[in-house]
């Protein structure tokens, strides 16, 4: 009898496993990059040269859908990973995969010199708002007045900070050529996230240099809210904050 | 070209070693007294079609020569001891995940920010693993620039025998001295090991592979663990390095590695030919400890000195691999003008011993 | 043979030169030789001390721990240093030009040497100061070749500064001829 996934991976080719059984909570965001990425790397044609380097969170388990190399990297170290790996490895296709956590608050570093850098590695930070895998905790990027499992009245901006605009920040880098944040909230959105993604990863085809995208994406079981809640709150309240925008598109 | 002798800073000399040997990526940080290497490297790299990679931190090092790794080629770093502490997370990481890379710690003095001067106090972290887990990587200690030159061959083969970081640990005043050494003409041991079967270079010539030091079940942990377990076992068993002489018929065993093992060299062939009963062992590798060499000392050994530049480390080796067979002493500084304890200062508790 | 070496000198007389000319004409001449400095963070000038050790065989001990057999002194500041890493024989050869007082050490042959004002007769410049009191100790302990010092001399000063060149060599042929 034919399988369901026959078809589908008709439609997908070989990028996405679809017979994988799956990590992701129902409704996370996390499956909607996934899917993207994987679609992009098939429809470019570039999956058995391209190496995956993943943080540690849920991110960390993207690779587990795709057939693909993968590294997991230690927590938030992947842009100095795939650095070094690109270096040494110029004709491989490398991008990192990691959460809001892995990337902006141990990670910012490493991924700040890595786009300062301008090497060509594309860097995806997928943005939730709260370290999901360990159980809700407030992330450099929680919304004011969000309530975590650390911060239980809200997050305080006067003593916790303010969220943390990662593209923002690379604005003034030369050598960062394609940088954009997207959001999966709804059909439109994840349309355009596809077409920045593509853009992205041609940016390290084309070796023109750094390419970065943030998803805003919801997160039902860190943000404690059903999956439709989840998703309106990340359509008006997230990207209220983190405003979607192609910041920089030097891919032409 | 024929083999070539070249008068440089060993830190340099580290340098010219590793890139004759097949290094073609060296990432590193600024640090005293490791930058000369990083230095030479940016100029000599280049004519290897390699580069010098200067990085933001001992993080962003560690983890860019870890990424290196994956893509199967032979990366290196240089570091001393703050550094190196910051290296200890992505050292545990590369052990776990079993890449092969050189390393150099030029240890100076600690603890905290220390002191730029040289010494041996890394002894412990080096050996025992400043990470987490259960994991030991392979150290090697050269006491010159000639044995930097001759050990880096073998740090090469051992670090993709085992896909194990290999770490030289070399203290701050060899490090910054200058002198001959004799290099053979340029050899990529490197090229020698076939990497294909382990690099994470895409899947077109194998199956999906995935690095993981992680586990999703206990039994996945419990098995990677195993097998690094049964690794280290098969490294210590074939992989102890040291140099003894004038073992027979010594009473007074003095036990050094590093500068100490090249003043101690010396020392017992002018003890000897004064007819004292001295013998020396020169612990090469520092792990696997070298327990093999003490399994032949003399039934008439009264006493082992252990010198170090620091306040006492590798003398629990030394006690552990002689279970209780001689009284242990240890003669040892770390900081100071002069670093480290003298010849002369080494002579007279070698004779105080063999006097006592 | 085994020279274990010390050279001292105040900032931009050129101690370090001085070990490293003996170092490179020690290479040439097939011995094995290190060369130890007090090091700290990157700085220049100021007193400093260098240590050469210059042996036939592999070299064991790398450090000169008050048993240097061979020393230069250029200043007086520096004066002190050296004699303190001097052994009780051997020779330390001091510019007399500038150290004005000798401290005794038994065992040791102290040659004063007015390098300073020789080094201006023949070269116009006390800058060669350094290469006369090394000539003195060539001649006298036939450490080096004078040969091989003097193509060291005319590759590394002759390349960069050929005016430089031939008063050096006046220098150190002054400091030979007064053993």
């Amino acid at each position: 009898m034919e399988k369901a996934s026959d078809n589908l991976s008709s439609l997908y080719g070989k990028t996405l496993f679809l017979d994988k059984l799956f990590s992701y909570c129902p409704g996370c965001g996390h499956g909607i990059v996934t899917r993207l990425v994987a679609e992009t790397i098939e429809a470019m044609g570039i999956r058995e040269k391209t190496v995956s380097v993943v943080g540690i969170g849920c991110g960390g388990f993207s690779h587990h859908y795709m057939d693909i190399d993968a590294i997991e990297a230690m927590h938030g170290r992947s842009p100095s990973v795939a650095t070094g790996f690109k270096l040494a490895s110029p004709e491989n296709f490398v991008f990192t995969y990691q959460g809001d956590g892995d990337m902006s608050a141990i990670g910012l570093a490493d991924l700040l010199h890595a786009a300062n850098k301008g090497l060509p590695i594309t860097c995806l930070m997928i943005n939730n708002t709260v370290f999901g895998m360990t159980g809700g905790q407030m992330s450099p990027t929680s919304l004011p007045g969000q309530v975590t499992a650390t911060t239980q009245k809200g997050r305080d901006p006067h003593i916790h900070g303010y969220p943390i605009l990662v593209p923002e920040m690379m604005l003034a880098m030369p050598g960062v050529k394609y940088l954009a944040r997207e959001s999966v909230a709804d059909a439109p959105a994840i349309r355009r996230a596809g077409k920045s993604l593509r853009r992205a990863f041609e940016c390290q085809e084309k070796n023109l240099g750094f390419a970065f995208i943030e998803f805003i994406v919801p997160c039902p079981t860190g943000l404690k809210k059903s999956v439709l809640e989840s998703y309106d709150w990340c359509k008006n309240q997230m990207t209220a904050y983190f405003k979607p925008a192609v910041f920089i598109d030097q891919t032409e | 070209m024929p083999e070539e002798t070249l008068f440089l800073k060993n830190t340099e000399t580290f340098a010219e070693a590793m890139v004759r040997c097949g290094v073609r990526y060296h990432f590193a940080y600024p640090i005293t007294p490791a930058s000369d290497v990083m230095k030479y490297s940016a100029m000599l790299l280049p004519q290897y079609g390699g580069r010098m990679i200067q990085m933001e931190s001992e993080l962003a090092v560690a983890n860019a020569l870890a990424g290196c790794a994956c893509a199967g080629k032979l990366g290196a770093t240089s570091t001393s001891g703050p550094g190196m502490s910051l290296m200890q997370e992505t050292i545990s990481f590369m052990a776990g995940a079993e890449l092969p890379c050189l390393m150099l710690d030029s240890m100076r003095v600690g603890p905290g920010d220390g002191d730029i001067i040289g010494a041996q106090s890394n002894y412990f972290q080096a050996t025992r693993g400043g990470g987490h887990g259960d994991y030991r990587v392979i150290v090697l200690a050269p006491d010159s620039g000639q044995s930097i030159v001759d050990l880096m061959p073998v740090g090469v083969k051992l670090a993709f025998t085992y896909r194990s970081p290999v770490l030289f640990v070399i203290d701050g005043v060899t490090a910054q001295m200058t002198e001959t050494s004799t290099f053979q003409e340029p050899r990529d041991y490197a090229a020698d090991f076939d990497t294909s079967s382990w690099r994470y270079t895409g899947t077109k010539d194998h199956p999906k592979r995935f690095l993981l030091t992680g586990s999703y079940s206990h039994s996945q942990g419990y098995e990677l663990n195993e097998r690094l377990r049964a690794k280290f076992e098969i490294i210590k068993e074939k992989e102890q390095r040291w140099e003894d002489q004038y073992l027979e018929g010594a009473e007074l065993l003095l036990v050094g590695f590093g500068i100490h093992g090249r003043m101690i060299r010396e020392l017992t062939a002018q003890l000897r030919s004064q007819n004292h009963k001295v013998g020396r062992i020169n612990p090469i590798s520092l792990w696997p400890f070298p327990d093999k060499a003490f399994e032949k000392i003399p039934s008439g050994l009264k006493n082992v000195l252990v010198v170090e530049m620091n306040h006492g480390q590798m003398i629990d080796d030394v006690r552990l691999a002689l279970n209780g067979r001689a009284p242990t002493h240890f003669l040892g500084k770390t900081g100071g003008d002069t670093p480290l304890r003298t010849l002369a200062e080494i002579r007279a508790k070698a004779l105080e011993l063999l006097e006592g | 043979m085994l020279y274990k070496c010390v050279f001292s000198g105040s900032g931009g007389q050129g101690s370090a030169l001085l070990a490293k000319l003996v170092c490179q004409a020690a290479i040439i001449d097939k011995l094995k030789v290190v060369m130890t400095q007090t090091y700290g963070i990157e700085q220049r000038g100021g007193d400093s001390t260098a240590f050469v050790i210059v042996s036939d065989l592999p070299i064991g001990n790398p450090l000169v721990e008050a048993d240097g057999n061979l020393g230069i002194a250029l200043s007086a500041s520096t004066y002190g240093m050296c004699l303190a890493s001097m052994g009780n024989s051997g020779r330390l050869f001091y510019n007399s030009s500038l150290i004005k007082q000798e401290i005794e050490k038994p065992g040791l042959e102290q040659i004063p040497l007015e390098a300073s004002d020789l080094a201006i007769e023949v070269g116009g410049s006390p800058r060669g100061l350094n290469l006369v009191l090394l000539g003195a100790a060539v001649a006298a302990t036939k450490i080096l070749k004078i040969e091989t010092v003097e193509e060291v001399l005319r590759e590394t000063i002759g390349h960069k500064k050929p005016a430089l060149l031939e008063s050096n060599l006046a220098s150190f042929r002054a400091g030979l001829a007064k053993a």
